[in-house]
Formats: structure tokens, sequence, C-alpha cells
């Protein structure tokens, strides 16, 4: 491992001290937004269920922390990852622990301009500021970290980040469909097997690999049936959905399953019940996107369930949130080398990532919404840019132009890593809202 | 004694066959049918039993044909997926190497295309050799009757080929190797052997049809169903979905929906004979001729509703989130 002496390609030399004051202000607004979001969630909803408990507490990253930490004494090892194209199954079946390490604090992007100018990818600045200051734990327990090259911002984050910890690239090719393609990825997958084989000292043999995909797609099935929930009439806040949704990054994955289905079952009551958490009628938003990150960047949602009139989110199109985990791992035979590859296409194919392209475009996504929109009975879509996303904000004119087609409202909503603009956005969000309810009362 | 034991041995296969008619009944009654793969081995292995008692009376064999050739206007492959005995035997083979964890090869989608062609040319070669036998050494007085009749029932036979992949493993009739009063055949052997018989002795003829077995043995334990690629049988079945007027003829069809399909990739890999159409077409009907609707892919798309296995407009299954059933497992 590189030793912190060493001269860094990046980042600049901080003193201890200036570190140390940074960390503490910027901890302690994160403490405070946590607190604040999660109080703001249980007032949406006065009868939240119960197994939501949980995920309130594993959202504040004190408890999950700890936990790693002991694992890690014990000599497991920690594999952070920053886009949800790394292959999870493979560090689950070395007996290390996956963690995505992308920074959602605000204040920390602000740091993040010192080293890349402010046109670049706020998520990506903030998670650049968080490691200066060693402000996200995931990031500074991980022993090495994963970098799949998506978009241009990601893959000169993994360069930057390689200042401190060994940063493990992966080439994801942009044209999916093609044999050559689906090649090169699959070499790069057995390429961070032997990575993680050689940090973890573990071979990873067919058992452990099944079990490691046998234990995602149960993670899967859990999360699948929390969006079905999510059909019919509101039975959830779409935040309480999207937290718990989130929770997966860092949880263990075991106990996240659990207590999902355990939320699920309580949910499943309260259909039987017709126990809703608003009126039937209110706007059904799905935001798709930019990925949006605990703790500190869930203006967008908090802003659409408290707006007035309010609206309800019963879906996304996030690689934050509903794109984690929704495509299984599709094995054909149990052999190693068909679950490697079954493992490669999940990752490769049936992502909707924007940084793809083919002879129709990137038409994947855009069949994947409309068919969220029809399933989920979506009536409005907000679609989230933060400055800086050029992918996302680039596809944007395609996918307007097939909704608008489909007769579905959309609304581009671009911002920053600041809560500078909430109120202005406020104004922006209720009047598409009203626009919405103005639409269903017909 | 020796009759006898085969006696024996018919009446027990029959009572199994009763008995797993019964339950692939019960299984589809039951909704169960969510593991087709199970299913498909136990419809297939109640088919080569049936197959096997019909050739036990020679006249069926020709209404087999028959049904073989009308039905597939209308069921395409389907007799390809879910019945062949031949395909059973490659199915076999391939759940051994599953249970050795061998992983298959596949061939290169040129090659693949290439001999679903072939099958066109070998199944007109089949037909003509007998023809080209018989003209070289041609009967004295010259009869057509005789000369049909030749042609139809005698030593050649050239429709047997059709009937090939459906000789399973024991035959009723006499077969190249019998046991304790019970034939055993392999499907082909008896025309490579007709037909190595015109001109090789009887010790290269036994060894030509060793090595066939043994070919095909070997190559479907490397390649799935691989002889389904080239078969002249699927090819008689095959051909009229070829024909474009024609598309609407098969009822059977594998059908998609494209706004549901995330382009996963997993039909294509799952597919035992590297049909890429599903993965590649638009979504609507697939009609390609190399389906031989074995709805492993329908079995195993994750995506509710992607696929589907129609019959008339009629969705018979259909794929769904398969990760739901493992909780009653
Ligand atoms: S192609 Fe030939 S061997 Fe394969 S299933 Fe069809 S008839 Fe049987
Ligand atoms: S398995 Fe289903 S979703 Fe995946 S590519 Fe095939 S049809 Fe599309
Ligand atoms: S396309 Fe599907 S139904 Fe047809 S042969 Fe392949 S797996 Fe079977």
């Amino acid at each position: 491992m590189k030793s912190q002496s060493e001269e860094k390609k990046y980042m600049p030399e901080l003193s201890e001290k200036e570190v140390e004051e940074l960390r503490k202000a910027i901890t302690d607004t994160s403490q405070r937004v946590v607190a604040e979001n999660i109080e703001k969630m249980k007032k949406a909803d006065q009868n939240r269920p119960e197994a939501m408990n949980y995920f309130d507490e594993i959202a504040d990253f004190a408890q999950r922390e700890k936990e790693i930490r002991a694992a890690k004494k014990e000599g497991k090892k920690v594999i952070g990852y920053m886009c949800l194209h790394a292959p999870t199954e493979l560090i689950l079946a070395a007996d290390a622990i996956p963690v995505r390490v992308n920074s959602g604090w605000y204040d920390a992007s602000k740091l993040g301009d010192r080293i890349v100018p402010v046109e670049v990818c706020p998520m990506v600045r903030s998670t650049i500021g968080a490691k200066m200051i060693a402000l996200s734990p995931y990031l500074e327990l991980s022993d090495a970290l994963i970098s799949v090259l998506t978009c241009d911002a990601m893959t000169k984050l993994g360069e930057i980040l390689s200042d401190y910890t060994p940063v493990w690239a992966m080439t994801v090719p942009r044209v999916k469909d093609s044999a050559q393609s689906i090649r090169l990825w699959n070499e790069e997958i057995k390429a961070i097997k032997a990575q993680i084989e050689a940090l973890t000292g573990n071979t990873i043999k067919g058992k452990q690999l099944k079990s490691a995909i046998e234990r995602t797609q149960k993670a899967t099935k859990a999360f699948r049936r929390l969006q079905d929930l999510r059909k019919g009439p509101p039975v959830i806040m779409g935040r309480d959905a999207m937290l718990v949704n989130q929770t997966y990054m860092w949880d263990d994955i075991d106990r996240w399953t659990e207590k999902t289905e355990a939320l699920c079952d309580e949910l499943e009551k309260r259909v039987s019940q017709k126990n809703w958490v608003c009126p039937t009628d209110t706007p059904r938003v799905m935001i798709t996107g930019t990925p949006m990150i605990w703790p500190d960047n869930w203006k967008v949602p908090t802003l659409v369930e408290e707006a007035n009139p309010q609206g309800i989110l019963v879906a996304d199109e996030l690689c934050s949130s509903e794109r984690l985990l929704y495509d299984p791992v599709g094995v054909d035979e149990w052999s190693i080398s068909d679950m490697l590859n079954a493992i490669g296409e999940r990752y490769l194919m049936a992502s909707t990532c924007p940084c793809f392209t083919s002879e129709d475009g990137n038409e994947d996504r855009i069949n994947w919404l409309l068919t969220k929109i029809k399933d989920w009975n979506i009536q409005g879509v907000i679609y989230y840019v933060v400055r800086g996303c050029m992918l996302y904000a680039m596809e944007y004119t395609r996918v307007k132009k097939v909704l608008d087609r489909n007769n579905i409202p959309v609304y581009y909503l671009d911002t920053e890593y600041t809560r500078e603009d909430v109120g202005q956005m406020k104004t922006r969000v209720e009047a598409f809202l009203e626009m919405l309810s103005a639409r269903i009362d017909i | 004694m020796m009759e006898l034991i085969g006696e024996i041995l018919k009446l027990m296969v029959l009572s199994g066959l009763a008995l797993a008619g019964v339950l692939v009944i019960l299984i589809w009654k039951k909704g169960l049918a969510t593991k087709v793969t199970y299913l498909r081995f136990l419809v297939q292995a109640v088919s080569m039993v049936a197959i096997f008692y019909l050739f036990t009376y020679p006249v069926w064999q020709l209404i087999i044909l028959i049904v073989i050739f009308v039905l597939p206007l209308f069921i395409g492959r389907f007799f390809c997926g879910w019945i062949c005995p031949f395909a059973l035997i490659m199915d076999a083979i391939t759940l051994i190497r599953k249970t050795v964890k061998v992983r298959y090869r596949l061939l290169p989608d040129k090659l693949n295309k290439f001999l679903h062609n072939l099958r066109y040319v070998l199944f007109l070669v089949f037909l003509i050799i007998p023809v080209a036998l018989y003209l070289l050494d041609p009967p004295s007085s010259f009869d057509t009757s005789f000369l049909l009749a030749m042609l139809l029932s005698g030593p050649f036979e050239p429709w047997r080929i059709l009937v090939g992949p459906l000789i399973p493993l024991i035959v009723p009739w006499e077969g190249p190797l019998a046991i304790s009063g019970v034939y055993f055949s392999y499907p082909y052997v008896q025309e490579v052997i007709l037909y190595s018989e015109v001109v090789f002795s009887e010790l290269i003829v036994n060894i030509i049809a060793w090595v066939f077995v043994g070919l095909t043995f070997v190559g479907s334990f490397f390649v799935r169903r691989v002889w389904c690629r080239f078969c002249p049988t699927g090819a008689s079945i095959a051909v009229v979905n070829r024909f474009k007027g024609f598309k609407w003829a098969p009822m059977l069809h594998i059908d998609k929906d494209e706004e549901k399909c995330t382009k996963c990739g997993i039909c294509k890999r799952v597919c035992p004979v590297q049909v890429t159409e599903v993965y590649d077409q638009k979504g609507g009907k697939i009609t390609t001729s190399m389906c031989t609707l074995c709805t492993r892919c329908v079995e195993m798309c994750p995506y509710e509703d992607c696929l589907k296995l129609k019959m008339g407009g009629k969705t018979v299954f259909k794929s769904r989130n398969w990760l739901e059933p493992s909780t009653i497992e």
C-alpha cells in the first residue's frame, strides 16, 4: 500500500489543524442534517412504519462505522466502490465488505473546488472534499476502491483518490451491445476478481461465489418487493423508500434484506387495511437523473413531498436508489465461468446509465422509463440534474421528446450541491405539482 | 427367459410413463410450472416412452411423420423443444456437464447460422442418396411401382432420416445392440450403418457407427444441443417458418415486449441453441426458425411480462420476477 508521505499527484498538503477544524464543522452540520431529514420524514408520515426505525438508525453512519471497524480488526477487508457497475458479488464472495463511497455532503464540495474547477460534477467534488478531510467513514475504512470509468468526472475521481487508497479502475465499454464489449468487460471482471483475491487473500471459489450471488438475489427480491408495493396507492413515503434503498449501499446485506422484508410485511398489512400515507389523488411523481446521495442531497425528495400541493414519489430511476439492486444476476449454470459471465452481464448490460450509447442511442433507458411510467402509474417526471453532470443533462432532450409524445409532463430541475437554492426550487416544484394536480382533476 | 425380462422392462417403463403423465398434468394444473426446465425434462421423458410404444407398431411411423410435418405449421418447433428424444439425450448430457461444472463452448454466431442453413442441404442429400444408390444399381425389371416401393419402404427408407432423432436409446425392433432381448439404438445410427454398408466392410461400418455415437456424445457434452444446430428433422419443421407469407402461421411462438426489456442479455446467454433474435429483435413475434420453443429464455428473463410464450393470442407462460418462488422452495 502507498504510504501517506509519498508525493501526491493531486491532493494538497493540508495541516492537521485545518483538517480537524473543517472536519468538525462539516461533521456537525452533517449530524444536524441527518437528524433534520429524519425528523422531517417522521413528521411527513404520522403513522410511519415501525420497521423504518431500523433504517433511521443505520442512516446515521456512526453505527455501521463501528461495525465495520470491528470487522476490520478481525481481519476483514473493506472494498469501496463509486458506481453500481462494480460487481459487489465478488467482494462478498471474498468475504470482504462492500461499501459505496460517493459523497452527498454539500459543504465538502466546496473543498473539492480547491482541486478541480467548479464546473465539475458536485458529487465528485464533494467526494474529493470528503477525502481531503477524512469525512466519510466508508471512504476512510476502504482498503481499496473500485472505480468504474463511466463518466469523465468519475474517471478522474479515481485518479485523484489514488493519492490515498489503491484504486482499481474498470474500463466500461461505452457501447454495451456488442460482442467485443462484453468480452472486454468480462476480462475486467476477471481482473477485478484477481485483485480482490490478492487483497483479501481469499480465493473466490464456486461455492462462495454461488452463495454471494444467492445472497444478493435475496436482497434483490426484497428490494423488488418494496418497489412493487409502491405500484399501487401510496403506502410509503417516497423518501422513506429511497432511504431504505440507499442504506443498502453501506449496510450488511443479509441484515438489510431481513429488515426490508420486515418492512414489506408491514406495508402489505397496510395495503390490506387500505391505510395510505396520503390521499390517493396525490400526484404520483418519478425522479430520474443524477444520483442523490444521503444525507445532504435529500432536498428534492423533501421538496416534492412537503410541497403544497403535495406530491408523492412512487418511483425513481436513480443509480443511488431503484437502479441499485433491481436487476438480478441470472445464472444459467453454476460453473464459475458462467457465474462470472452472468455477473459481468448484469453489471454491464442491464444498466441504463447515460454513459452508454448504441445505434439507437441509449434506448434501454428510454424503454425502462416508459415501463416505469406505465407500471407505477406515474403522472409527472422530475428530471434532476446537478450542474456539471453532462451525460444526464444531454440526454434530457431525448427523454423529454419521448415523454411529450406519451403525454407525461416532465420538469427539468437543475441545481448545485448547496442549500441556498431551496427557496427558489420550492416555487418551481410547487408550480409543477400544481399543474399535475390540475391535470388529475380534469 | 430373455424375452420375459424384456417384457417386464417394457411394463415397468409403461407404468413409469403413466405416472409421469399424471405428474405433468398435476404440476401444470397447480401452477407449479415455474421451474419450466424440470417440467420440460418430464415431458421429454414421457414423450420418449410414448414414442417407444408407438414405434412398436410399424404403421405409426408414417403417421408420426405426417404429424411432425403438419403440426409445425402451427406450433413451430415445439417438437424440438419438448418432445424429441434425441434432444432428451443431449439435455441429459448437458445435465451431467452441469453437475461436473464444465462450461459449455459457444459456436460462433456465423457458424451457427451457417449450420442452420446447412440442415436443408443435409435434408436434400439424405433424400437423394437412396435415389442415387438405386439408380446406380437398378433392379433388373423396371417397374415404377416397384421403384416407389423400394424408395419408400425399401432398405433405405429415406424418410426415416426424419424420424432419426425420434429413435430413443431403446428401440422395440432390432437395434445394433441387444441386451437381454431389449434392443438399444441411437439416433441415426441405423442410417449411418445402412449407408456405409454400401461402401465399406462390416468392421469399418461398425467403427464408423461408434465414431458417430462418440462424436455426437462428446459434441453435445461441450456444445449444448449440438445436433439441433443442423438436424434435418429440425429442417422439416423449420422450413415453413422461413417463408415470409407464412409468418402468421406458427400459432405458438415467443413474444417480446420491447419496453420491458432492459437488454440484460440473459435470454441470449441461456438459449441452448444460441438464438440471438430474442435479444436483438425490437419486440413482437420472434419468428426465427432456429428457436425450439424450449422457453428457457422466458423462464430466465427477470422482468415481468417481458417475454411470453403465446399460443394463438393467448399467453401460455410468461417471464416473471423469478426471485419470488425461491421463498417457497
Ligand atoms: S433439431 Fe432434431 S435433434 Fe434437435 S430437437 Fe429437433 S428433431 Fe430433435
Ligand atoms: S432476458 Fe428479457 S430483459 Fe433481458 S435481454 Fe432478454 S428479453 Fe430483454
Ligand atoms: S429462443 Fe428461447 S425458446 Fe427459443 S430456443 Fe432459445 S431459449 Fe428456447
